[in-house]
């Protein structure tokens, strides 16, 4: 850059600077403290979630442009995607393959979060709000799965909606509620259209920003395991400003994960299957997307009956429950003492639950017999 | 008051009104007039005597006249009502026919069978020709001269135990049928004196049609009264060869009878579809038959020199070329997809190759060697945009892979310079 360009972008800066103010991002970012340790690598996971999630945004943007949401058009459309639109293949595999590493990450990003106690006081509501975008990557992931309207998604998003249609008193409207009818139609389709590009959107945007704020508020947890050795009044835990150092870092993670993404799309193209035909039979070795695959297989193991329930009801009530148990864990292990009895408990029934969710998912992927 | 009084009543009738449909509903059918089959006299003696005697009692229950509450008088006559009583039963005043002459056995089932009004009795759709149909066939009218070897009624349905013809079980069932007429055809004993060949059956076992009925279980697959009439059995006349395999092959014979009145050609002396597919032993039809090879059925009639014999040449050529092309668009199809790429659109496109194969098989029974190209051109143009669509596919994937390769090292140089500045940002004391 010659002096006299550099000169210009001062001149330009200046000027933004006096009507935007924009330096203060500058100095939060340089302000901000990152803790330096031993676990400090779980502290990308969530900037890597984020920028996943921006590849959502984008890629989903541009599919947009091309996709009909309608029984009659949408496979075609997809279809023209991947083989007329310049470079539709790649967006829609790299949206494809990145929203499958989004879940990966994220619950990856949750796990570390759990097992380093960061949702403790004064996090709880930082706890919350990721818990709560978790939900909705899911949501996003099972309303996606149905939009190229093809035979395996359809039929998996009528195992999924069956579901729902288990639960006691709520079971028939949330059935409905999701397709739109009693049964998986195009209907259905245009509803998971809307729920994936506007409702999910909106409400993500919303708790995205919230979970930004809370976390720019209290800053990085510190592992109880590391607060332990930093006696109050003795030598402060290392740190790193998050400008440029943190994100520096980051950056080449992100650059890293374009890499992957790029090499799976080229590679492992993401497949467009066969139409959905309503009255075709369902195919053999229909299954949901891999992570809701743990939860469909304990559903399987459940015999037909138990002490009078029906088994899948009952199946889904305790998966609920476990669900509502892990979302209330601020609330429940709150105690700050390292080696805590209960915190210890805590820990211990994460790893049974990472154990039992990673056991049941290899099962589901065991090929046929085993 | 009196209404008051008579109001229980009145209840009671309007209750009754809405029972009764449905009482009437479960009420048993009407008992026939004179004893149940199984009461009759003739059952009575019958079911204690042996042998041959017997034998029509423990076949009853499986005969669709008695299931249909006819008994052994409603054929044999007699008196079904004088129990023990042999001489009374067996009494001729009282229409005692005993065992029927086997010459007369077709008038004999005819009395009821091509009675139309007693036949509706049991069911409206019953046909009654079966005695007119059968004085048309062979054995019809060699019965009719006094010849008492030839079929009749009992040899293919059998005389007690006749069982209705949607029963499996029964020997004019589909599947049953060529092993009944077997019985005799395949018998040279019998066969011999009228000149007729005994070999059918043997043939038939070997053919397409015995294969689809009786191992693919087809019932719909023709078996020998489906080309030869059922009560009017009779070889079908030349003239009639391309009537009978067109039924189940429409399209073949129309091409056949076509070309025979455009081209004002008498194929007759080629006894038509027989020629190239035999009667009884008809193969499944191979592209081996077509040209001018050592298979080939062409070659029976055409010499070369001939423009049949180039005709067929030309097409067995054709059909070679559009298969080596839609055999190659297929596999490079299969090769693109496991690649990973998106080529349903083109597999689509070349079910247009497939139909140009199956419309020149069946093109080629019109002996139109200029319709016949056109399908098959159509076919092999509908291939090769295949193999094009494949080829395309494996230029995009190389694109894609040097693409990939170019992308990834950009990436790797960003990852190394923001490495590089890390690395000196690391050597500087932290905010």
């Amino acid at each position: 850059m010659s002096g006299g360009d550099s000169r210009l972008l001062g001149r330009l800066l200046d000027w933004l600077e006096e009507r935007a103010g924009w330096s203060f991002l500058v100095d939060l970012g340089k302000k901000k403290q990152v803790p330096l340790h031993r676990h400090s690598l779980w502290y990308y996971l969530g900037g890597m979630t984020l920028f996943l999630f921006i590849l959502q945004v984008v890629t989903g943007i541009l599919l947009l442009l091309y996709y009909r949401a309608s029984a009659e058009e949408a496979f075609e459309s997809v279809q023209f995607i991947m083989t007329k639109v310049p470079f539709g293949w790649l967006i829609r595999s790299i949206h494809s393959w990145s929203a499958n590493l989004l879940v990966f990450v994220l619950f990856v990003h949750m796990f570390s979060v759990f097992f380093m106690k960061a949702y403790r006081k004064p996090r709880e509501l930082t706890w919350l709000s990721g818990m709560a975008l978790l939900f909705l990557m899911l949501g996003f992931g099972f309303s996606g799965y149905l939009l190229p309207w093809n035979k395996l998604a359809f039929f998996a998003t009528q195992v999924g909606t069956d579901m729902a249609g288990v639960l006691p008193v709520v079971g028939h409207f949330a059935l409905r509620f999701l397709r739109g009818g009693e049964q998986v139609t195009g209907g259905t389709l245009t509803r998971f259209y809307g729920f994936h590009v506007a409702v999910l959107p909106a409400l993500t945007t919303a708790l995205l920003g919230l979970h930004l704020l809370l976390v720019q508020k209290h800053g990085m947890s510190v592992p109880p395991s590391i607060a332990a050795e930093h006696k109050p009044g003795g030598e402060a835990p290392k740190s790193m400003s998050f400008w440029p150092h943190f994100l520096l870092r980051d950056a080449i993670g992100w650059c890293a994960a374009l890499g992957v993404l790029a090499a799976l799309a080229a590679l492992f193209p993401w497949e467009l299957g066969e139409k959905a035909d309503p009255f075709s039979p369902a195919p053999a070795g229909i299954r949901p997307e891999w992570y809701f695959a743990w939860m469909f297989q304990t559903l399987k193991y459940l015999p037909a009956h138990i002490l009078g329930i029906e088994g899948e009801l009952l199946g889904i009530l305790g998966v609920g429950v476990a669900a509502l148990v892990w979302v209330l864990v601020p609330f429940l292990d709150r105690s700050p003492a390292p080696g805590n009895r209960v915190s210890r408990l805590f820990t211990l029934a994460g790893w049974l639950a990472l154990a039992f969710m990673a056991v049941m998912t290899v099962i589901v992927y065991l090929p046929q017999g085993h | 008051m009196r209404l008051l009084k008579l109001a229980p009543a009145l209840v009671l009738i309007v209750l009754m009104s809405f029972i009764t449909p449905s009482l009437r509903a479960e009420e048993p059918p009407a008992k026939p007039a004179g004893p149940l089959p199984n009461e009759t006299s003739c059952f009575n003696c019958h079911s204690q005597l042996d042998g041959a005697a017997l034998e029509p009692t423990k076949l009853a229950a499986e005969d669709i006249h008695f299931q249909k509450g006819l008994s052994c008088h409603d054929c044999h006559g007699g008196d079904p009502t004088a129990i023990d009583d042999m001489d009374a039963s067996h009494n001729p005043k009282k229409g005692w026919i005993g065992k029927p002459d086997r010459l007369h056995i077709p008038e004999f089932c005819a009395k009821c069978h091509s009675d139309a009004t007693f036949m509706k009795r049991f069911d409206p759709r019953a046909r009654v020709d079966q005695l007119s149909e059968y004085r048309t066939s062979v054995h019809g009218q060699k019965n009719a001269k006094g010849d008492g070897e030839v079929a009749v009624c009992v040899d293919c349905h059998q005389v007690h135990g006749i069982r209705a013809i949607s029963d499996p079980r029964s020997p004019v069932y589909p599947t049953n049928v060529a092993e009944t007429c077997a019985h005799c055809h395949a018998d040279p004993k019998k066969m011999d004196p009228y000149n007729v060949p005994t070999n059918q059956f043997t043939e038939y076992k070997t053919s397409v049609h015995f294969h689809a009925i009786q191992e693919e279980g087809d019932l719909a697959a023709p078996t020998c009264n489906d080309c030869h009439g059922s009560h009017g059995a009779t070889p079908p006349g030349v003239e009639s060869v391309t009537s009978v395999c067109g039924t189940c092959h429409p399209r073949e014979a129309t091409l056949f009878r076509e070309t025979e009145a455009k081209k004002k050609m008498d194929l007759s002396p080629c006894i038509r579809c027989m020629v190239c597919h035999s009667n009884h032993a008809i193969l499944s039809p191979n592209d081996e038959m077509l040209g001018v090879g050592k298979d080939s059925t062409c070659t029976g009639c055409h010499a070369e020199g001939d423009s049949g014999y180039a005709a067929a040449a030309k097409m067995a050529q054709s059909i070679e070329a559009l298969k080596g092309s839609l055999a190659q668009a297929t596999s490079l199809l299969d090769r693109a997809e496991r690649a990973g790429m998106e080529v349903s659109e083109d597999r689509f496109a070349l079910q247009k190759a497939k139909d140009g194969l199956v419309e020149s098989r069946v093109l080629a029974h019109s002996f139109d060697l200029e319709r016949f190209l056109a399908a098959a051109n159509g076919g092999i143009a509908a291939a090769n945009a295949g193999v094009a669509a494949a080829k395309k596919a494996f230029a995009e994937l190389r694109y894609r892979r040097v693409g990939l390769g170019l992308s990834l090292l950009v990436i790797l140089a960003v990852i190394l310079a923001l490495a590089m500045k890390v690395k000196e940002l690391g050597a500087r004391p932290p905010a």
